[in-house]
């Protein structure tokens, strides 16, 4: 791992520090207002790959339980790895994991297919390829984390399961138009080939 | 002249909604003081590694208490404790008010379905488990908590897996670069606000992520100049 590798994990974690300490953005027709802090992590899953973002969110985990306040409301602390969220907490990492992991993934597949043929082939227009960095987002940043918090939450509360994914439903429209969004800023910041 | 003024919607922003307010380094760092409160209680003085297997082994046992009064009795001792690191009424309340409204409002959907000792025991045990991380969180400073963590890492340094140094060197840079980010947000905010333009998600994701990507080369470049 090179220097620049870690220093890139700083600043992704820092990145996601702060977009969690963002006011909530009130949005109409959706139910609870919109924290950033899903925003970032896709976005180091998108832009940083499976390793990278894995590590930036592992380091955000241990930071927050150290007792920083850098979760969204300034929480922090053990006292959180106690609470009900902390499914959702936990379940960022392999979220961020995966995301990264099926953008890489999706990328491969392009440079395959352009080495392999030559001029009237299928050209990934920058639709397709934010269409396919939503469904990582989806996949990694959304059906991931939910998979293991709701199963937490279920299992700290005793709630009955179905009430559970009831009450989580509210959040999802909301984090499908942050997938949208960290797709389209991945995809143009992945044009640059700065990473 | 006047008629472009008015033109310009971002003088009609500032003056509808005041000039921005300012953002300075200091008070981003204000607001990432740590949970730690500085002062000698017996708490205070006890080995960082030993409060938090207390707190782990605790945790883990509380989980199998299903009688409401002997949870009574242990919140009440962790209460007690809570009081003992010296902490005031206002901390302890910043720390738990976003939590006391989820509590509420999960004890009253597990009060609708499955009745009311059940939600009161579960309140319960999750408002014991949460002060009992805050009281370790309150007495142990961040050196000491960094020291567990490299210990923990010990065993997988010694396999090669992890560089305790590199952790380290991440860690430190994200808690410098944290108020940085923040300054760095409120600028591209203002430079938006002052083109007129309303600030989203988008619009102020990718120069935020590109002046991050930038300052990773220079910082690095700066890293490996000193060796």
């Amino acid at each position: 791992m090179k220097t620049k590798d870690i220093v890139l994990i700083a600043l992704f974690t820092a990145l996601i520090v702060v977009l969690s300490l963002l006011p909530p953005i009130p949005l109409p027709l959706i139910p609870v207002p919109l924290t950033l802090q899903t925003f970032g992590v896709m976005l180091a899953g998108l832009i940083l790959g499976p390793a990278r973002a894995g590590l930036v969110l592992l380091l955000y985990v241990m930071i927050a339980l150290l007792g920083l306040p850098v979760l969204p409301g300034g929480r922090a602390g053990l006292a959180v790895l106690a609470g009900p969220t902390a499914g959702f907490l936990l379940g960022m990492i392999p979220g961020a994991f995966v995301t990264g992991w099926l953008s890489v993934l999706s990328i491969q597949n392009d440079k395959s297919k352009e080495v392999s043929s030559s001029y009237d082939t299928f050209r990934p227009t920058p639709v397709w390829q934010i269409a396919r960095y939503v469904l990582a987002a989806v996949i990694g940043g959304i059906v991931l984390v939910y998979a293991i918090g709701i199963p937490w939450l279920v299992f700290v509360t005793k709630m009955d399961f179905a009430k559970a994914c009831w009450a989580m439903a509210v959040f999802v429209p909301g984090d499908v138009l942050k997938a949208i969004v960290a797709a389209v800023v991945a995809q143009r910041i992945r044009r640059l080939n700065m990473v | 002249m006047v008629y472009q003024l008015r033109r310009w919607p971002g003088i009609k922003r500032i003056a509808r909604d005041g000039p921005l307010t300012p953002t300075t380094q200091d008070s981003y760092r204000k607001m990432l003081g740590s949970l730690y409160l500085p002062s000698g209680t017996w708490l205070h003085l006890a080995p960082a590694g030993l409060k938090l297997a207390v707190l782990a082994l605790s945790s883990t046992a509380l989980m199998w208490v299903h009688s409401p009064l002997l949870l009574l009795l242990t919140c009440l001792l962790v209460c007690l404790l809570v009081r003992c690191a010296g902490a005031s009424l206002q901390q302890v309340w910043r720390q738990l008010r976003p939590l006391v409204w989820l509590l509420l409002t999960l004890g009253a959907l597990s009060a609708w379905s499955q009745g009311v000792l059940q939600a009161l025991e579960m309140v319960l045990r999750l408002f014991t488990l949460v002060l009992a991380a805050l009281v370790v969180s309150m007495t142990t400073p961040l050196t000491q908590m960094m020291q567990v963590v490299v210990w923990l890492l010990g065993p997988f340094e010694r396999l090669g897996w992890v560089d305790a140094e590199k952790v380290a060197l991440g860690f430190g840079l994200t808690l410098r670069l944290i108020p940085e980010l923040g300054v760095q947000w409120q600028d591209i905010r203002e430079a938006q606000l002052a083109r007129g333009l309303t600030p989203s998600p988008l619009t102020m994701g990718v120069p935020m992520l590109l002046r991050t990507l930038r300052r990773a080369d220079e910082i690095a470049e700066a890293i490996d100049a000193r060796g």
